[in-house]
């Protein structure tokens, strides 16, 4: 199912909304991706992305009991990796491992370490540690965010604190800060609420309403991107956080998720309902000479921000990842269950 | 004579050289005779020897020859006996005439003494008789003397006591001149014997003085008087040491307080410009305060003249009175310009102050007075240009804001339409008006505005490029769209406000920029190349100030923008509606469809008032009908396709085959063509509605993929979008993209439903049937009751 563009591409039997990166993968570029079907057998793909960089070999293929709304690689031991599913009518979060010779079986099934179990509401994702060895994890519903501490060897998770959004914010998703590991960002339903995990209590928000999808800008402390349905990408410094630093102009229709690339300062990648993916360059340092500018101009720049689109989906886009082994290289995954690969590396002179 | 002087000579010579032959000793100095003979032969040398001679003539000569010889030495020598006798005989008797003349002196001298003697006697009693004389008149000639200093101190004495009298007369007959001339002439005796001898006399007339001062210092006060008068009572006032500066200080005070007479107030002004235009066709009989102002103009140049004749050394001060008077012309004028002011007012103004200038400059040339007032006219007038360029724009964004767009009603009735024509007239108006008022500017012939066409002009167009753009930002704000380069405070109070700005507004700014864009900007272009063309290009070295390119450029920008923004408003309204409805039910345990969803009605509701706000300011598309059948023909096939599938699926309950239809829509994709559901907006009524519906389905069906729907919750999506596919064609220009939306939507549904079994076609028309009937006996309570 190759498109006409460079990308690489690989096709789920089902629909799928989520892909993630293997980053504890040094060897290869991998990446996990899960399917989503409410009727039928869901699976999880471990894809790999072959050395040549022309191929996208599917490394593992495991059966997943239910549909899978949420993946998430864990950062330090490949095999190991967390779902968030739901049966139609309950949600549930996960955490499993892959077996360890799994090459060689013939059907082989994933091993569950850890049930997250203690939501009741529909969960919504599942954040690891952010960097190194640790075995902290957030999972979130609408309502409630739970720290836990994850025993792989004992095949256990236990709950060390829990807090409570409250009814009105139903929350849909989030992101751990790379810079300071006490701090997780989630998007609700008018805001974006930050909270201490020390003390497990809200500590600041953004008044922002829609927010779909939110990320740390992993080279540059302080700076957060939000996607939100309609209004596009909105660059925040959270020191200043009453208006972003940055805006562009995002998608048609809604901007479902965004990514900063773990490498390069500024490049953005944006995921959308209108079938398409973004990739932005916005260097916060160049931020400050363009809001001194006259308003024309920096439209004009704003326009320019747009390094390029992918267009070569067939439905809306929900899964994104960069490859943290090769920051120039993405993986997009459309509603139909399509994985692509790309590189952006054309576009790195231009940043 | 010469013949008779020639033998004389000859006899002189003769005896000057016998004469000499006998003084001299040396007989070579003779030169008688020697240069014929030799030293032998010459008789007259000393050396000359007889004897030698006599051998020599003898050997020499023959006897005849000798004989002839002695005859003539014979002859020679008695010729030479009778000259010295004669000589002898001749010098004797002077000889003997000296002797007795000596002897007579000698007699004569001897009573000369004698006679000397008696002279000097004579003279020394003469010495001494006039010295007598002298001593005895000395003492008379003293006592005249005396008598005479006497006499002339008396006079003046006399000159003194007269003196008050004789100012008293002066001032009588105003002759201060020679009344101040009498009295410094007595000044010194004044002041000598003031305290003794004279003191009556001296108070008296220094109470006359006193009066003449005064009197002076009135005449110098009294504008009637001439300015000569005045300047002579000035000099007057100097001669008698009066302190003249501070007499200047204070007149030139109360001209200074003259100046607050003199300037224009803003309050008046209006009416000052009205009346110095209506002066020149009716001289109406009651004096117009610009003639008024005119003559306290005048008076106030002529005091100035007077004062600068009269104290020559007060230039400086007077200058800067004239200064401050044009400079307060031009503040007040500042002032006057900040409120709205017709060019007409502002170039009436403009000519008196213009008028008072060159009055004072007549006056004063050395001021620079005109420089001056050029140099403030310059700012003046820029900044007028400028003001009439922002309340332009005030004007513009009044009349958008004029009317009451906030209010729900706007989407009833012609709110917007009205908003729109009427601000596309208030811009056209106002810069139809800017550049008549521009026109007046140029035409304008006050001395100081020939010289600044070339800046003027430069203006106009700078300020043109600037207003546009101004108005754009204008714009975006209005729009509430926060653009980055608003500052923190400013960017979160538009941020808050955002909710209030009604779409309306935003869709009239859309289709005004695109108005600017099309109408306004080349009119613009026209106008400034016909009339303001040139300029000062040295002002403006990056190019032409004024670049319609550029602004045709922003605006058309600016329009999409708006446009864009129109939608996305609109749409984020419908969005919130959807998020409500999808995110309340539990739809894993929905009941029963009973009936058509409410939403339908308010989603329905949401793009009538679209459909109404946008057919009040945009134009149709001209390509409807066209597209119409275009897109029905092109509907046909899509729709049995889906139609198809749809039947499909219906059929297919069972889990089995849900894989392979998946790969069938899939397949299905592949083969049709891609249909174009994010198109390029148009300024078109169908093209906004159909994008906005467009939009709207498609969050629909992304908030459909994020549930799970039981049969029931299926089934209700079922109705509800079969509700709605009549009434959204009807509304829309593509009706491919809307079917193939509004089918996307039923597969998502069934994709993410448990168990799909869709409505029965017959209890599905009957609902739909049930919830027409009742909307349109709602519709008809709502006439009734209206």
């Amino acid at each position: 199912m190759q498109g006409g563009s460079s990308g690489i591409g690989y096709g789920l039997k089902y629909q799928a909304r989520c892909i993630s990166d293997v980053k504890a993968d040094t060897d290869y570029t991998s990446f996990l991706t899960g399917t989503l079907s409410l009727k039928e057998e869901n699976e999880v793909h471990l894809l790999r992305l072959s050395s040549g960089g022309s191929e996208l070999i599917c490394e593992g293929l495991f059966s997943h009991p239910n549909e899978i709304w949420d993946l998430a690689s864990c950062p330090f031991d490949q095999r190991i990796f967390s779902t968030v599913f739901s049966t139609g009518e309950s949600f549930g979060a996960a955490i499993w491992q892959i077996p360890e010779l799994y090459g060689q079986l013939n059907s082989p099934q994933l091993e569950r370490i850890a049930s997250l179990d203690a939501h009741v509401g529909k969960i919504n994702c599942v954040l690891w540690w952010p960097s190194g060895r640790c075995d902290k994890l957030i999972s979130m519903d609408e309502q409630n965010i739970f720290l836990w501490s994850l025993d792989s060897s004992k095949k256990s998770a236990e709950v060390l604190s829990k807090d409570s959004a409250g009814m009105l914010h139903s929350l849909s998703g989030g992101a751990w800060n790379p810079h300071d590991v006490n701090a997780v960002a989630a998007t609700g339903e008018s805001s974006v609420q930050f909270w201490d995990l020390r003390t497990m209590k809200k500590v600041n928000s953004i008044e922002r309403a829609h927010v779909r999808g939110v990320d740390y800008n992993p080279k540059r402390e302080h700076i957060l991107v939000t996607a939100e349905d309609e209004s596009g990408i909105h660059v925040w410094d959270l020191r200043k956080a009453k208006v972003p630093v940055q805006e562009l102009p995002g998608h048609t229709h809604w901007t479902w998720a965004v990514k900063c690339n773990p490498e390069y300062d500024g490049l953005i990648l944006s995921a959308g309902t209108d079938s398409a993916v973004n990739l932005w360059y916005a260097s916060a340092s160049s931020t400050d000479e363009k809001t001194s500018e006259r308003p024309v101009e920096s439209t004009r720049q704003r326009v320019n921000l747009l390094l390029n689109s992918y267009t070569d989906y067939e439905d809306s886009v929900y899964g994104l990842a960069w490859s943290s082994r090769e920051p120039w290289v993405f993986a997009s995954l459309s509603y139909d269950g399509r994985v692509v690969i790309e590189s952006v590396k054309p576009f790195l002179p231009r940043i | 004579m010469a013949t008779e002087a020639a033998p004389m000579d000859e006899k002189a010579k003769r005896m000057r050289d016998l004469l000499s032959s006998f003084y001299a000793p040396d007989p070579s100095i003779s030169t008688s005779g020697s240069s014929i003979s030799t030293s032998f032969d010459n008789i007259n040398s000393t050396s000359f020897d007889a004897d030698q001679y006599m051998d020599l003539m003898i050997k020499k000569s023959n006897l005849e020859v000798l004989l002839q010889r002695h005859v003539q030495m014979a002859a020679e020598i008695k010729n030479l006996d009778t000259d010295l006798q004669m000589l002898v005989y001749e010098n004797y008797n002077k000889f003997i005439s000296a002797t007795d003349t000596i002897k007579r002196m000698k007699s004569n001298i001897f009573g000369m003494e004698g006679n000397m003697d008696q002279l000097l006697q004579k003279i020394m009693s003469v010495q001494s008789r006039s010295d007598g004389v002298n001593t005895s008149l000395f003492e008379k000639r003293e006592h005249i003397e005396k008598l005479h200093r006497t006499r002339n101190l008396l006079r003046k004495v006399q000159f003194i006591y007269d003196l008050p009298a004789r100012l008293h007369k002066c001032i009588k007959s105003e002759a201060y001149g020679d009344a101040v001339r009498f009295y410094t002439g007595a000044m010194p005796i004044l002041k000598v014997y003031g305290d003794t001898s004279f003191q009556d006399c001296r108070r008296d007339s220094e109470e006359a003085i006193k009066i003449i001062i005064k009197n002076l210092q009135t005449k110098l006060f009294s504008d009637s008087e001439s300015i000569q008068a005045r300047a002579e009572a000035a000099v007057l006032l100097k001669q008698l040491d009066v302190p003249v500066d501070s007499l200047k200080a204070k007149l030139l005070e109360k001209l200074e307080q003259s100046l607050d007479g003199l300037q224009i107030n803003p309050e008046e002004a209006r009416k000052l410009a009205k009346q110095n235009d209506s002066s020149n066709d009716a001289e109406s009989d009651d004096q117009r305060p610009a003639k008024i102002h005119e003559d306290a103009v005048r008076g106030f140049s002529e005091a100035m003249r007077a004062y600068r004749e009269i104290f020559p050394d007060s230039e400086e001060r007077l200058f800067k009175l004239a200064r401050a008077l044009t400079a307060m012309h031009f503040e007040s004028m500042e002032l006057y310009i900040r409120k709205r002011v017709s060019t007409e007012d502002f170039l009436g103004i403009f000519r008196i102050i213009w008028e008072d200038v060159v009055l004072m400059d007549e006056v004063l040339p050395e001021a620079a007075l005109s420089d001056l007032s050029a140099e403030a006219a310059q700012v003046t007038l820029k900044q007028y240009v400028a003001r009439m360029f922002s309340h332009l724009q005030q004007d513009i964004s009044d009349t958008l804001l004029k009317f009451g767009i906030n209010q729900k009603e706007a989407v009833e009735g012609e709110v917007l339409k009205v908003v729109l024509e009427a601000s596309k007239k208030a811009v056209l108006q106002g810069t139809t008006d800017i550049f008549q008022d521009f026109h007046q500017l140029l035409d304008e012939n006050t001395g100081i505005f020939i010289k600044m066409k070339e800046l003027i002009i430069g203006w106009i167009q700078k300020g043109f490029q600037d207003f546009f753009r101004s108005l754009e930002a204008q714009f975006l704000v209005l729009s509430g769209k926060t653009s980055s380069s608003n500052d923190t405070e400013g960017g979160l109070i538009e941020g808050k406000s955002s909710d209030k700005i009604h779409a309306g507004l935003i869709l009239v700014l859309a289709q005004l920029s695109v108005f600017i864009e099309q109408k306004v900007i080349p009119r613009v272009t026209e106008e400034i190349a016909t009339s303001f063309s040139g300029g000062n290009s040295q002002a403006f070295e990056n190019g032409p100030a004024f670049i319609p390119g550029e602004l045709c450029r922003v605006f058309h920008a600016a329009s999409e923008k708006l446009l864009q923004h129109y939608i996305d408003t609109r749409t984020q309204k419908v969005s919130v509606l959807l998020r409500k409805r999808f995110k309340t039910p539990n739809w894993v345990k929905h009941k029963e469809p009973r009936e058509v969803h409410m939403f339908v009605d308010m989603f329905l509701h949401e793009l009538e008032e679209v459909g109404k706000e946008v057919k009040q300011v945009l134009p149709q598309g001209t390509f409807r009908k066209h597209k119409r059948t275009d897109s029905n023909g092109s509907n046909t096939t899509t729709s049995s396709r889906s139609n198809t599938l749809h039947n499909d699926k219906m059929t297919r309950s069972n889990s089995q085959r849900a894989r392979s239809q998946l790969f069938e829509t899939h397949l299905a994709k592949l083969f049709k063509q891609k249909v174009e559901i994010f198109t390029k907006v148009e300024f078109t009524q169908e093209s906004v509605v159909t994008t906005t519906v467009k939009l709207c389905l498609k969050s629909l069906q992304e908030y459909v993929r994020l549930q799970t729907f039981n049969r029931s919750g299926f089934q209700q999506i079922q109705l509800d979008i079969q509700f709605l596919k009549a009434p959204l064609k009807e509304t829309v220009e593509d009706e491919a993209a809307i079917d193939f939306l509004l089918d996307e939507v039923i597969v998502a549904a069934s994709e993410r439903c448990l168990d799909v079994i869709p409505l029965e076609p017959p209890i599905l028309d009957k609902l739909i049937q049930a919830k027409l009937a009742k909307s349109k006996e709602h519709n008809n309570n709502n006439t009734v009751s209206s």
